[in-house]
């Protein structure tokens, strides 16, 4: 664990230095045990792959005391299992109409899109991080199998919804955005919500899976075709 | 019905002193672009200083008050007419029912903070008045619509003192705390980095603020997406600085060789683009100590 200055009211404490789900762990029970101090002096708390941001209220700690208190309050932090956590299902249409790289990604692993899908659907996904948009949370890791690169150039609209995957991560696009990610499917699940008290069903320390359903199932929720 | 607008000027937002506490889910913090000039507004009507604003970025912004107030100008010097007759900014001033507020030209600064006695009685969401266009959140102020408040019949008015005001030129200095990767950058970039002026370009808004000048370059091409915090400054394959303001996006993948201080990127937000800035360090002690001042003289 390293703690560097980050700005002038805040540091960053780095946990690893590549992104592994032990690294993932420690920084997600880190970032539990700062956020259950309810510390009204931490205006943020952010997390990442390696890493966590804290920006500070500079009118109550300076640069030596927020050292201080974060190296001994984090001494005896211990790693928590994660995958007990809730576990969030999100229904996904996955289908050439709606998931425009689809084919791409069958092509890249040399499988067919029936396998693609069912691969995708299989397993169980950690976040590794929220950002980029609001809601829009980093899932990892994909089956090597169906590990496909960026779009050479991004495209300049993704519709809401959309279910993607980049190398070995997948992700669903919060709401309209450009983006250079393998578009797979679509849901009508929301993970940027106004209407919910903490904005997002998804945090963190969630856990999610996919689940293939079909078209008939997916205009049955909302969903939508055209774009 | 409290202010009626007669004309709205572009991009005319609500905003406070910003959105806290969800940046986990990647939403940013917004807020005022210049928290001096609008905590100096706020001041200037007794309210609380991080209370709800107008930001103004472009001029011939035109108001009509259906009800009696005080009102507070601050931020770019502008021309301001109250019943065509010109008045000085950096002051309040007495409204009546029926009086017309008019914002002119700008003659030098970028963005114009109004404030209404008591704030303008909107609903916060998500703990902040802040606007965000590209998340949905707060007021753009629209022709026609109405702007509410409480009447309030004041008898007095307050002005900035002459040796506190701000002067908004082309050229700016801005403190620099070595932090994140710079262990990454050389010697040589960082002399590079120090010892030139950098251009303003136009990419240029509240998120972020792009430079042109002498490139520097990092020892690695990128780091593991990481939060970022509101001033740091990244450096992308291009090697041209990219400053974050306050509607940075929350986690971020380029090296960032510091992160310029607070207070100074306030002073950045009054600049046009064109105008040149450069960095000197600072330490992070003589850093804190210049924040923690700025906020203790304004809340006291």
């Amino acid at each position: 664990m390293k703690i560097k200055i980050a700005s002038v009211d805040s540091v960053i404490i780095y946990f690893g230095e590549f992104i592994s789900k032990d690294i993932s762990n420690k920084v997600k029970s880190v970032y539990s045990y700062l956020k259950s101090l309810e510390n009204d002096s931490f205006i943020e708390i952010i997390p990442s792959y390696t890493s966590i941001l804290i920006k500070y209220d500079i009118l109550k700690y300076d640069i030596s005391s927020i050292t201080i208190f974060l190296k001994n309050e984090l001494k005896n932090i211990k790693n928590e299992d994660f995958s007990s956590n809730k576990l969030i299902v999100v229904d996904t249409f996955y289908s050439t109409e709606v998931g425009f790289d689809l084919q791409r990604v069958a092509l890249n692993a040399n499988i067919s899109i029936e396998e693609v899908i069912k691969i995708h659907s299989s397993k169980i996904y950690d976040v590794f991080t929220i950002g980029f948009l609001p809601g829009f949370a980093y899932l990892a890791s994909v089956d090597d199998k169906i590990i496909t690169p960026r779009l050479n150039s991004p495209r300049k609209k993704i519709p809401k919804g959309s279910v993607a995957i980049a190398d070995s991560q997948t992700a669903v696009y919060p709401c309209d955005s450009p983006g250079g990610w393998n578009i797979i499917g679509r849901t009508t699940f929301e993970f940027f919500d106004k209407s919910l008290e903490n904005l997002s069903p998804v945090c963190i320390n969630t856990q999610i899976k996919f689940n293939p359903i079909s078209k008939e199932e997916y205009i049955a929720q909302g969903g939508k075709i055209e774009f | 019905m409290s202010f009626k607008v007669l004309n709205s000027a572009f991009l005319t937002l609500i905003q406070d002193s910003g959105r806290f506490s969800y940046s986990h889910l990647g939403v940013t913090n917004s807020g005022f672009m210049d928290e001096y000039a609008a905590f100096a507004c706020n001041k200037l009507l007794d309210n609380d200083i991080k209370g709800n604003l107008l930001e103004i970025s472009f001029p011939n912004l035109h108001l009509e008050a259906t009800k009696d107030t005080t009102l507070a100008f601050t931020g770019a010097f502008c021309e301001l007419f109250i019943n065509d007759e010109q008045k000085n900014t950096w002051c309040s001033h007495q409204v009546k029912k029926g009086d017309s507020i008019r914002i002119g030209s700008f003659k030098s600064g970028q963005r114009v903070y109004l404030g209404v006695k008591n704030g303008f009685i909107l609903k916060k969401e998500f703990g902040s008045f802040s606007t965000t266009l590209k998340e949905g959140f707060g007021k753009i102020l629209e022709k026609n619509s109405i702007l509410d408040f409480e009447e309030f019949k004041g008898t007095k008015t307050k002005k900035w003192h002459k040796n506190y005001l701000p002067q908004y030129g082309n050229d700016l200095t801005l403190r620099v705390i070595l932090s994140y990767q710079e262990d990454t950058f050389s010697n040589e970039a960082k002399e590079l980095f120090f010892n030139n002026k950098y251009k303003i370009t136009s990419d240029f808004n509240r998120m972020a603020c792009k430079l042109d000048g002498k490139e520097i370059k990092s020892n690695i091409n990128g780091v593991i997406s990481e939060a970022i915090s509101y001033g740091s400054i990244q450096i992308p394959n291009d090697g041209k600085p990219i400053i974050l303001l306050k509607e940075a996006q929350t986690i971020g993948g380029y090296p960032k060789i510091g992160s310029v201080l607070s207070i100074d990127c306030f002073k950045l937000a009054q600049m046009k683009i064109g105008g040149t800035v450069n960095f000197k360090e600072i330490s992070i002690n003589q850093a804190q100590e210049k924040l923690k001042k700025f906020y203790s003289t304004f809340l006291s």
